[in-house]
């Protein structure tokens, strides 16, 4: 099969088509029609009424006024229902600043936040047990050759 | 004219009165429903169904006769209509045609037009070839048959059908093309 159609496919094919189109109508065929058209129109069946009419020209202006009505029976209902569930509610305090240098977070506050002072005696868990500044070094430690490691001092506690 | 005046204007056009009287469509009868017919016979092909889609199709231009005057071009219009009509018919139906009236077409048809081929193929063969083409998809089928009408051409089918007259060719030659694959495998050209 490369496309072409050879004469043997083609005219069968033709010939169907053609006797398909070219069909004719049983004599009487158009009076047939205008006799059920006329029929038709003495039943009312024809173009619609001053009525539809009317409503077809004024079917978007009606449905663009219920959509709105619509909206503001929600805007209204949901602004109702939000001041019932808060009745006494009232303004946040409001910020004064006098140019003091207090930022406004602080000025709602009645005292600034000031670390809890640590119990005489104690020592904080970030105190590192050092002496002299120095680190200890634990004396099972074995270093990498050729890494340098402090001689340990002669007042180094045992623990 | 502001913006919504000419709105307004839009939604009122329709509605107004025109000049459109039943002599239009008796007009439109008389120079169209032979080749509806047509249109309808390709695809129900049985007169009575085909006749009843004609009929169906002028009884909505009557319904919208207030609209006549906005038409462009009434063939394609009516062809359009008549083909939806058919369509939906058929596929209310779920079937193919039943009961194909080939034998009342070849009746119908006026025997000084028969051609050679119309002659030696009788009006099963084309029974069996109209059924063939009921095998191609769908778009391909639908090119096919409206070509068959005589009084359409290549961009009336396409404006009836909604695409481009390039896009009617692609798909005649298609159809053609699986309809000659079709027959080599049935056997009933040879």
């Amino acid at each position: 099969m490369n496309g072409e159609f050879d004469r043997e496919t083609s005219a069968p094919v033709d010939a169907a088509l053609r006797a398909v189109g070219s069909a004719t109508p049983e004599p009487g065929f158009e009076g047939r029609i205008l006799t059920r058209l006329a029929q038709a129109r003495a039943e009312g069946y024809a173009a619609p009424r001053a009525g539809s009419r009317l409503m077809r020209v004024a079917a978007p202006g009606l449905g663009f006024v219920c959509a709105s009505l619509l909206c503001a029976v929600i805007v209204t209902g949901s602004v109702r229902f939000s001041h019932r569930n808060h009745p006494g509610s009232v303004a946040p305090p409001t910020i004064q600043m006098q140019g003091t240098g207090v930022g406004a977070a602080s000025a709602v506050h009645p005292a600034a936040p000031a670390s809890t002072p640590m119990p005489a005696g104690t020592k904080g868990r970030s105190a590192r047990r050092t002496v002299q500044g120095r680190a200890r070094i634990a004396p099972q430690a074995r270093k990498a050759p050729g890494v340098a490691v402090p001689a340990p001092t002669a007042n180094v506690p045992q623990n | 004219m502001s913006c919504f005046e000419g709105q307004l204007a839009g939604w009122i056009a329709p509605a107004l009165p025109n000049a459109v009287t039943s002599e239009t469509i008796a007009a439109l009868v008389a120079e169209y429903s032979t080749a509806l017919y047509r249109v309808a016979f390709s695809v129900t092909r049985n007169a009575a169904e085909a006749e009843d889609a004609v009929q169906e199709t002028f009884l909505r231009v009557l319904k919208h006769e207030s609209r006549l005057s906005e038409i462009r071009d009434y063939r394609v219009w009516l062809v359009r209509i008549v083909w939806n009509i058919v369509l939906d018919k058929k596929r209310r139906a779920k079937t193919r045609p039943e009961s194909e009236d080939l034998a009342d077409h070849a009746r119908v048809l006026p025997s000084g037009d028969r051609l050679a081929d119309d002659a030696i193929i009788s009006s099963q063969e084309h029974g069996r070839i109209l059924r063939l083409i009921d095998r191609l998809p769908r778009r391909e089928r639908e090119a096919l048959l409206l070509s068959a009408v005589q009084e359409l051409t290549t961009a009336e089918i396409a404006a009836a059908l909604g695409t481009t007259e390039s896009s009617i060719r692609s798909r005649i030659f298609r159809a053609r093309r699986g309809l000659s694959v079709l027959l080599e495998k049935e056997g009933i050209a040879r």
